[in-house]
């Protein structure tokens, strides 16, 4: 009982990763892209992780520790890669309505060439 | 009587703004001038108490031998973190920030699963129908590891990702758009997050 329980819970996770994926094709530029495949697989390897729980209760605690490392390191990797693609300038998606951080970069740009 | 909430705020108001450069925390050297001589480094119990878990859940067993080698292990790793970087001289465990940051657990839980429902209905709508943006929202946090999990948590909740970090400002990519405005987009993006890690992380 309680393994079919589990592979629900897996299965429910591989959908949710699965629907990364899908996000990862359909997004029009790199920044959505990494949106698309940051949220979903949060909680898509959170799923899978609990389901394993239920298939190997004593792993438990174990799981819930790498559970807790994929909660801290998922995003860091999507800031680490959206910093470095806004930084070699690649273009945002046409429907981009607001860029404050290139507004930044021009007016420190401007502030060094006045000093 | 020892009062822990008095004592708590007690500390929280005692505690100086101490003024955060981005880049490398406060050196060592500038810490150790203002710290009274012989008291323990900020945040050693804390990082102790948290390596010693971590340490016992891996080995799945809390033999004696085991948990001796842990409780040393633990110390000296934690004793070189926090005299080596003022990162965690602003984590301590009291009853009242253990609260603060158990609701900001089950809030982040709550927005986390909003914001994977929420990408599944992007991802499989029609026609891809918004409007990415990046805006710039204020940074009330002045904790390093306050504002790391500030952070995280922006890039796990709905359509947020952090792109960049000045002083006082976080630049986040916002998937829908719905304002410019400083002060309401901080409301909306952080604003669930920011009450609970005040308290948690001064």
């Amino acid at each position: 009982m309680t393994e079919t329980i589990g592979s629900i819970i897996i299965l429910a996770g591989a959908f949710f990763l699965f629907s990364a994926g899908v996000g990862l094709l359909r997004m029009p530029d790199t920044y959505t892209r990494i949106q698309a495949g940051t949220k979903a697989s949060t909680l898509g390897n959170i799923l899978v992780l609990a389901g394993l729980g239920f298939h190997h209760p004593d792993w438990a605690l174990k799981l819930l520790v790498i559970a807790a490392f994929v909660l801290l390191t998922n995003p860091l990797s999507s800031h680490a890669l959206s910093r470095a693609a806004h930084a070699i300038g690649v273009p945002l998606a046409p429907s981009t309505v607001v860029d404050a951080l290139a507004e930044r970069n021009r007016a420190r740009a401007e502030e060094k060439r006045s000093s | 009587m020892y009062n822990p909430v008095a004592a708590c705020i007690m500390t929280a108001s005692s505690q100086s703004v101490r003024p955060f450069r981005s880049g490398w925390p406060v050196s060592p050297v500038e810490e150790e001038s203002q710290r009274a001589p012989n008291a323990l480094p900020g945040g050693l119990a804390a990082l102790w108490l948290l390596l010693l878990v971590l340490w016992i859940v891996f080995n799945a067993s809390a033999a004696p031998a085991i948990l001796l080698v842990g409780v040393l292990a633990a110390g000296v790793i934690a004793w070189i973190f926090t005299t080596r970087s003022a990162v965690w001289s602003d984590v301590r465990l009291t009853p009242l920030r253990l609260y603060h940051f158990l609701c900001y657990a089950g809030v982040f839980l709550v927005e986390m699963v909003k914001a994977n429902l929420g990408m599944l209905r992007y991802v499989y709508a029609p026609r891809i129908d918004i409007h990415p943006g990046i805006v710039r929202i204020d940074l009330r946090l002045s904790s390093p590891i306050g504002r790391l999990a500030l952070a995280n948590s922006i890039a796990l909740t709905p359509g947020s990702l952090v792109m960049d970090i000045d002083d006082d400002a976080l630049f986040i990519h916002w998937l829908d758009v719905r304002t410019t405005d400083a002060e309401l987009a901080t409301e909306m993006i952080a604003g669930a997050f920011d009450k609970h890690l005040g308290k948690v992380f001064g």
